[in-house]
């Protein structure tokens, strides 16, 4: 069988990748909250911290003499230069009088805000308005181009683990559910095989007793048991066809005998006679079981090799052309080469098998055709009657050990000739389909997955 | 004098290889009765060393022997440089057991529980094939002839159009003339498959045959003998 590639559509819905993608989530979230929470309480600390500062000179400031202020206020800007802090000197009516700073719009006396741009190039600055005794505006400012910083080094830091975190996540959760989405691949192909009658499969076990092993180690044992019974059942059969063969072949060989002695009473040598053919049939449906059985039992691969269905076919509908003409019927044939691996004898014989049964209940006069069709992944070879067909209810059935369908009565056969076609065509991984062909039935050789 | 009636006049000797007691009387009663002379080896060294040192015309062999087992003794014995057709006769119907059975020299193979008659007429159908000179090119049964180098048939010197399958059936059936096949052992011999296609189509082959070789108002070359098989008069 083939593997199934694996999908990311697939391993996303497996409960290793939501879990790990939900423990990423919640601790990527955590880490937002802490960065946050750490950002915020140290540039809350930082601007506090500012204000002290800028409350602490402006008190400096205003304790000055108010004459010697402008003055003053003109020094401490020298002084500063393009360091830390700013001040700024407004007359009364709101002209500048020292210092660089001016009074933006939005900033209220005493409330210190932060300020992006405070003129002649500076900013951003936190910075403080007060009122002197004479009326004027004392601006103090300070930098705060650090605590600008730390926000954007902090967003960046948010950024990058977030990034790093989710391809981190990502990878866990996809390496965490590869493992076990590919051991349930192996369940699934194997519970299909064992479904498709491979009693012999079993579940793959890794080994770890993890809750898959358990599982597979269940269902094993079930398997088991399901195998033994049928087993059990098969071998009884078996061993009744086998054991039987051999004394029923002595009473046909002696009955074969006396009905060829020449003293014998005509009706008596009809009904030996009769009695020889009986038994012939009997011996015929036993030795298609315990044939079935050894093709089921599938170790056969002496007799395998490169062989071509079509060619294989083409000799059938050879063989069969004096047969169909006999009973008024055309038979025709449209095959493409079809390459295989096989048994050519067993092959010749599942398809013989069919093209028998179509002329046996196709009609008289009637055509039957072999033809191949599809694809090389997906071909077909279909021998398809017009004759009454089988109904669909009883089509599945005809497929089982002995069943005859309805319209089979009246025809030879031991009712086994369909289920060591399936046999066969199953021990080369092909499969046999029935299908209406409208009228008459379609049997259709078909790889079997 | 031809080959066959050299056949026909010394009584064939069989070498019956068969540890089963029963199995051994039964396959010896039913080859007597054909008129052949018998002789029973109950184990693989036995058999082994008769056939060795005695010249039989034919060997039924058990697959499955103790010690020295059917697949070995024939083996042996080609190794030997001896020719004797073996028919083995075993309880694996396997088809892998067949062709194993085939690929280590075995010239037949039948599966057990068999109908005595089935046997013979396999054990002799052996004899005559190895009894058939090599460089027998010309086969001739009453009055039709078949040339096997030309490939051409011809019945009362008149030339005979036949397929070619139907040549493969006629030159089996003449090259047993006189004798009784099955069904079964034609499809096998002529056909080279081992299964029970129904006895319908071997008969509509042998009516086609018939029809073709067959002149108005003289009695068919080919007898059907009934529960049996058919036979082609020898002429």
């Amino acid at each position: 069988m083939l593997a199934e590639p694996l999908r990311f559509a697939d391993i996303r819905r497996t409960s290793a990748f939501r879990l790990t993608a939900m423990l990423g989530a919640t601790f990527a979230a955590g880490i937002v909250l802490l960065t946050g929470t750490i950002y915020l309480l140290t540039a809350r600390e930082l601007t506090d911290r500012s204000d002290r500062i800028l409350a602490d000179l402006a008190g400096r400031m205003l304790a000055v003499a108010p004459q010697a202020l402008p003055a003053r206020v003109q020094l401490e800007t020298e002084r500063a230069g393009s360091g830390l802090n700013y001040y700024g000197l407004l007359g009364s009516d709101g002209e500048p009088v020292a210092g660089m700073l001016r009074m933006p719009s939005s900033l209220r006396y005493d409330q210190p805000a932060d300020i992006e741009d405070a003129g002649h190039g500076i900013g951003p600055i936190r910075l403080l308005a007060k009122r002197t005794d004479r009326g004027e505006t004392l601006l103090v400012g300070r930098d705060i181009t650090q605590i600008r910083d730390l926000r954007v080094r902090m967003l960046g830091i948010l950024v990058w683990s977030g990034v790093a975190i989710a391809i981190g996540v990502g990878a866990t959760a996809i390496g965490l559910s590869l493992g076990p989405l590919r051991r349930v691949r192996d369940l699934q192909a194997a519970s299909r095989a064992i479904a498709e009658g491979h009693l012999e499969r079993r579940m793959p076990l890794a080994g770890r007793n993890d809750e898959l092993d358990q599982f597979a180690d269940t269902v094993n044992a079930m398997v088991e048991d399901v195998g033994r019974t049928i087993a059990q059942v098969k071998g009884v059969t078996d061993a009744i066809a086998h054991d039987l063969r051999t004394p029923l072949t002595r009473v046909r060989a002696n009955l074969h005998r006396i009905a060829q002695d020449d003293a014998l009473a005509p009706d008596h040598r009809a009904r030996l006679t009769q009695a020889v053919d009986d038994l012939d049939t009997v011996l015929e449906r036993f030795a298609a079981l315990l044939r079935i059985s050894e093709l089921e039992a599938g170790s056969r691969r002496a007799g395998f090799a490169a062989v071509d269905l079509g060619a294989i076919a083409a000799s059938v509908a050879d063989l069969y052309e004096p047969l169909a003409e006999d009973s008024g019927i055309t038979l025709s044939l449209d095959c493409d080469p079809l390459p295989l691996h096989g048994d050519e004898k067993l092959l010749f014989e599942a398809v013989s098998n069919l093209v028998d049964n179509a002329i046996k209940f196709g009609r008289a006069g009637g055509h039957v055709r072999i033809t191949t069709g599809g694809d090389a992944a997906r071909w077909h070879l279909d021998v398809a009657d017009d004759g009454p067909g089988i109904a669909a209810d009883e089509r599945e059935a005809v497929l089982r050990r002995f069943h005859r369908g309805s319209n089979a009565a009246s025809a030879p056969g031991s009712g086994l000739g369909l289920s060591v076609v399936s046999a066969i065509l199953g021990a080369h991984g092909l499969r046999l389909d029935l299908r209406d062909a409208q009228p008459g039935l379609i049997a259709r050789i078909t790889p079997a997955e | 004098m031809s080959v066959s009636d050299a056949y026909a006049r010394v009584m064939p000797r069989i070498l019956v290889i068969e540890d089963d007691i029963g199995t051994a009387r039964e396959i010896a009663a039913e080859l007597a009765g054909h008129g052949h002379d018998v002789t029973i080896a109950r184990d693989g060294a036995t058999g082994l060393d008769r056939a060795t040192r005695e010249g039989f015309d034919a060997i039924t062999l058990d697959r499955m022997l103790p010690a020295v087992d059917g697949l070995e003794v024939v083996r042996i014995l080609r190794e030997r440089r001896i020719t004797t057709p073996v028919l083995m006769i075993s309880a694996l119907s396997d088809v892998d057991e067949r062709i194993a059975g085939l690929r280590a020299g075995g010239d037949d193979y039948l599966i057990k529980p068999f109908a005595p008659n089935e046997m013979a007429m396999r054990v002799e159908v052996l004899i005559r094939r190895h009894h058939d000179r090599a460089d027998t090119m010309l086969l001739r049964a009453g009055d039709i002839e078949l040339d096997l180098v030309r490939r051409t048939v011809h019945v009362a010197g008149e030339a005979v159009r036949l397929l070619h399958m139907e040549f493969r059936l006629l030159e089996f059936l003449m090259r047993n003339r006189g004798e009784v096949v099955s069904r079964r052992i034609i499809f096998e011999q002529v056909w080279g498959y081992y299964f029970d296609p129904g006895a319908n189509l071997i008969n509509v082959h042998i009516a086609r045959l018939r029809k073709k070789l067959d002149r108005p108002g003289a009695p068919s070359a080919i007898q059907t003998i009934k529960g049996e098989g058919y036979r082609l008069d020898a002429g």
